[in-house]
């Protein structure tokens, strides 16, 4: 079985109180945060080598990132992917989802047939959600999304469990497919000390955009259908009315608010 | 010359943070209560690579040396101090069985202490001292195919826990006269005595090992005859003191968070305490101590790494580590003020954490008289 | 056959079992009131099978065209189908804007319909707008909430957007005005790219966040699991739901379920209670509709205090045992 993952290196969320936006380049300064593996990819990498240990087979990591993103995918082979390949070009910088799926789609092509793509449901960073069903249009292969179960029986349908609100459905199909999974998914192994070290031993691939066939315009900033027209930090109501005294004071203020306006 | 890590040891970092992170903190109050090291965490730990990472592959180790050992000590010790003092301990074992073990040792008593299938320990001190190697009284006497042993030692840390013992007794006389032992927790007239209960880094239990006309098979005498104080030296040199270094700064990290989260968040007339010049001196001061320490100890585990000989250094770092540990944690409750004190508040124990850590692995004053003497040997005295 | 559809701005309107979910509705007063300065008509558009009733119904929320695509095939969402059911009438009639609910289907309806036409897509808006010369543009919270990008779509149309559940008010149904219109969709059973065995509720126990009247959150300044029961009693005691940001949900204190916010729930509560949450954006896009919010944070500079009505500075550990206990004796009193 062959299956490839999509991971996006994202500053690490341990480190976010650090962002800071700068008033006058409008863009978020991540200077010093280091990276990691977003973290629903994770579920999606430990789904891809749960079923390599069931099924036996292959497990690619793609990724489409600045090339100072290697450290990132050296942890996604530590975790026991076989191979990277690294899409990184100042022409695929600014892709907005279209973009982004549809380098991944052309990465992907170059290396060949799969059985299954695995994405997490969405990046933290971005949030958008919408890599893994463009990816799969540009494709032509069938999607679902927010995955929480799989099963897969050898000559069968495989059974992928899509959390809908207040429930799930179950659906039937066929490989190739891409699939997007929630947290719910599994636990993500950790990386041991000598996954570390068998990792150095593995390959990254890096692509650049001669290494791949650009037929269609969607790459890059230039490309992207939606542009950022404005980012700014988030609009403030104006301070609050504060409620002051010792704790007591604050309580017994705060209940009296609570009660005449019918809480309590 | 090169300050900045490796993305090896910067993966390997951040995996045993999200590790100790993760998995630790759920034991914690456990810990300071029974002063019982959890050893639930044991196989976890042997299959992260943790337990053998100075171990060779061969025998189930990472085999990653003594920087990746000082990095992995101080990431579990940024959680809970106590943990990578228990396996500093361990790791002390899986040393002396690896350099001075044969084949038929190393394979049998290795693999299963990598794993966390089995603890170890390593026991020096002995009620009359820890220090004076020499005048060790616990006795080894060949008789036929074994050695009898008898004796106590004290403040050892896994004793109860562990199932592995290095044990340093005498089988002659004076320096020469020290034999190291391999002894397992149930070989006859084996025994752990008396638990201590320590006020800090009470998670890694501490206690006595007593033998009684215990009886060790001949094979399981570690190096040769006479070997035993080279082997108890060296292990302090290489893997104690470093490792003490190591879990001082655990407690450092710790010392640092916990000052400048409480400094952020509490306020005084109105604004927040950590504009007050009194607050940021002290602030500053742990920072220093932190990277001083860090500095120090980590140069240990490049010299350990390099085989530079590096007995005054690592001395040096344990010395300096630990007390600054110590100094840091008091400041940082200065900065708490009364909560500093309250069980609620992390700084108490990281302080009496501190404290512990000072004794612990050699005293400072025979660190000390290390670096005197090789700040006497530079001037050729 | 069908008709010539007028319509600028489409509505997808998204129903489960003949059942809508309400994101579609709100979503229709908020298309009526972007259009109007534009004079643009609006049309709601309904996928599925046998949807008669569902579209006399939009019809009822004042759209001028109800699209249909009715077909046995689409009884069940499948993503590719329903691509399939409304790429014809899209590239056919050109709309300018086409306006999702950021659900489970909307989320991923949305962008496998936006690739198949190539255009650009916006996600989990809480704030549209539409400029004189009809260029939509969309308010995205982005990394945690920590900014706020605004997203527009220059070159492509139709610009689609999917929007969070809640942001917008469900309009009062009046009379119908606007007429149906049949799309054909017109599909094979190879359309399908999976096929849907079973769809079951979950019989988890819902937090009623949504629907409660009172919520009590808790942030990452509760400091503890142990610390958490504090959230809990505030909750019980006001007959409330308990929500949290994301760290105490990653930390074991509260449940996935719970959480509020851009990746989480939008609650629309009477009253909302924020304990140790310091008010990243993330987390207040999800309690910005409560009538009252109030928030206790030991930190004077927590920006929850610019977002709320009523603050309270000190530490959760002496205010809310004290307040708890003096909820409950009001509670206790008799009413009048």
């Amino acid at each position: 079985m062959r299956i490839i993952v999509c991971v996006k290196p994202v500053p690490d969320p341990k480190h976010w109180n650090r962002l800071q936006l700068d008033p006058k380049t409008r863009t978020l300064v991540r200077k010093g945060i280091p990276g990691t593996i977003n973290p629903l990819d994770r579920h999606a990498l430990e789904a891809a080598l749960t079923l390599r240990e069931q099924e036996g087979g292959e497990v690619l990591v793609v990724s489409m990132a600045p090339e100072d993103s290697q450290p990132v995918l050296k942890e996604a082979l530590a975790m026991g992917a076989d191979r990277a390949v690294l899409l990184s070009d100042r022409v695929f910088a600014g892709s907005d989802t279209l973009g982004t799926a549809y380098v991944l789609s052309v990465g992907i092509e170059r290396l060949g047939e799969f059985d299954l793509i695995l994405c997490g449901d969405e990046t933290i960073d971005g949030g958008t959600a919408q890599v893994s069903a463009q990816l799969a249009e540009f494709l032509g292969t069938p999607n679902v999304m927010h995955v929480s179960g799989l099963e897969v029986s050898p000559g069968k349908p495989w059974l992928a469990r899509s959390q809908i609100e207040h429930g799930y459905t179950l659906v039937e199909i066929e490989p190739p497919m891409v699939l997007s999974v929630v947290k719910t998914i599994n636990t993500p192994r950790y990386v041991t000390l000598m996954n570390i070290l068998e990792a150095e031993q593995k390959p990254i691939e890096v692509w650049s955009a001669n290494d791949v066939t650009l037929s269609e315009p969607w790459a890059g900033l230039a490309g992207s259908p939606t542009q950022m027209a404005d980012l700014f930090a988030p609009e403030r109501k104006g301070m609050a009315e504060m409620i002051t005294g010792d704790p007591k004071e604050q309580a017994a203020k705060l209940a009296d608010r609570l009660h005449r306006l019918g809480f309590c | 010359m090169e300050f900045k890590f490796s993305d090896r040891e910067e993966l390997l970092r951040k995996t045993v943070r999200d590790y100790a992170e993760k998995e630790i903190p759920p034991y914690m109050e456990a810990m300071e209560e029974t002063g019982e090291f959890p050893v639930e965490l044991l196989k976890g730990m042997g299959q992260m690579g943790i337990l053998g990472v100075i171990t060779a592959p061969e025998y189930g180790g990472a085999g990653m040396g003594a920087l990746a050992r000082i990095v992995v000590l101080e990431e579990l010790g940024r959680v809970c101090p106590a943990i990578p003092m228990a396996i500093q301990v361990h790791h002390m074992c899986t040393y002396a069985l690896s350099t001075w073990g044969n084949e038929e040792q190393k394979k049998k008593y290795l693999p299963p202490l990598c794993k966390g299938e089995t603890m170890g320990v390593v026991a020096v001190t002995e009620p009359s001292g820890g220090s004076d190697v020499g005048g060790m009284q616990t006795t080894a006497k060949l008789d036929g195919d074994k050695y009898i042993l008898n004796g106590r030692k004290c403040f050892i840390t896994n004793s109860h826990h562990a199932d592995t013992w290095v044990v340093i007794a005498r089988t002659g006389e004076g320096g020469k006269g020290l034999s190291a032992f391999i002894v397992e927790n149930d070989f006859p007239g084996a025994k752990a005595g008396r638990k201590e209960n320590k006020v800090g880094l009470r998670g890694a239990n501490t206690g006595e090992l007593a033998f009684n006309n215990c009886e060790v098979p001949k094979e399981n005498l570690l190096g040769n005859e006479g070997d035993g104080m080279t082997t108890a030296i060296q292990d302090i040199v290489q893997c104690g003191r470093p490792g003490m270094a190591a879990v001082a700064l655990g407690i450092l990290n710790g010392v640092l968070e916990q000052a400048v989260k409480f400094a952020g968040e509490r306020t005084l007339y109105g604004k927040s305490i950590s504009k007050l010049q009194a607050i940021q001196w002290h602030i500053a001061d742990i920072y220093a101590d932190l990277e001083i320490s860090r500095l120090l100890t980590y140069r240990v585990g490049w010299m350990i790494d390099q085989k530079i000989n590096c007995a005054a250094e690592s001395a040096l770092a344990k010395q300096f580590a630990c007390e600054a540990a110590a100094r840091s944690a008091r400041k940082a409750i200065e900065i708490h003020g009364s909560y500093g004190i309250m069980h609620e508040y992390a700084v108490q124990r990281l302080l009496r954490d501190a404290v512990v850590t000072i004794p612990a692995g050699g005293t400072a004053e025979i660190a000390k008289l290390v670096m005197f003497r090789q700040a006497l040997s530079m001037f050729g005295l | 056959m069908s008709d010539q559809v007028e319509s600028k701005i489409w509505v997808f309107v998204e129903q489960r079992r003949h059942v809508v979910a309400e994101v579609g509705l709100e979503l229709l007063g908020k298309a009526r009131s972007l259009a109007e300065p534009l004079q643009w008509k609006v049309a709601a558009v309904l996928v599925g099978h046998e949807l008669d009733a569902l579209a006399e119904m939009v019809l009822s929320f004042g759209v001028d065209e109800a699209l249909v695509a009715d077909d046995a095939l689409l009884e069940h969402y499948c993503n590719q189908a329903y691509v399939k059911a409304v790429e014809g009438a899209i590239r056919q009639y050109e709309p300018q804007a086409l306006l999702l609910g950021a659900t489970a289907m909307g989320t991923d309806f949305a962008p496998r319909l936006a690739a198949r036409l190539r255009t650009g897509l916006s996600a989990h808006c809480i704030d549209l707008d539409l400029t004189p010369d009809g260029q939509l543009l969309s308010l995205v919270p982005g990394w945690g909430g920590n900014v706020m990008a605004r997203i527009s779509c220059p070159k492509t149309r139709p610009q689609v957007a999917t929007v969070l559940p809640g942001v917008f008010p469900v309009p009062e149904p009046g009379r119908a005005r606007g007429r149906m219109v049949s799309l054909n969709p017109q599909l094979q059973p190879e359309d399908l790219g999976y096929r849907v065995v079973e769809t079951k509720r979950e019989e988890a126990p819902k937090s009623g966040l949504e629907t409660a009247e009172v919520v009590v959150a808790g942030g990452w300044g509760v400091g503890s699991k142990a610390d958490w029961t504090r959230v809990e009693e505030l909750a019980a005691a006001l007959n409330g739901a308990v929500g949290a940001t994301r760290p105490p949900v990653d930390e074991g204190w509260a449940e996935e379920k719970q959480m509020i916010g851009q990746s989480g729930r939008t609650v629309r509560p009477r009253l909302y209670i924020g304990l140790g949450i310091s008010g990243h954006m993330h987390h207040l896009v999800g309690v910005k509709s409560s009538e009252l919010s109030v928030a206790i944070n030991s930190d004077p500079k927590a920006a929850i205090f610019e977002h709320c009505h009523v603050g309270l500075v000190g530490d959760l550990k002496e205010i809310v045992p004290p307040l708890v206990e003096a909820i409950k004796q009001y509670s206790q009193q008799e009413p009048g």
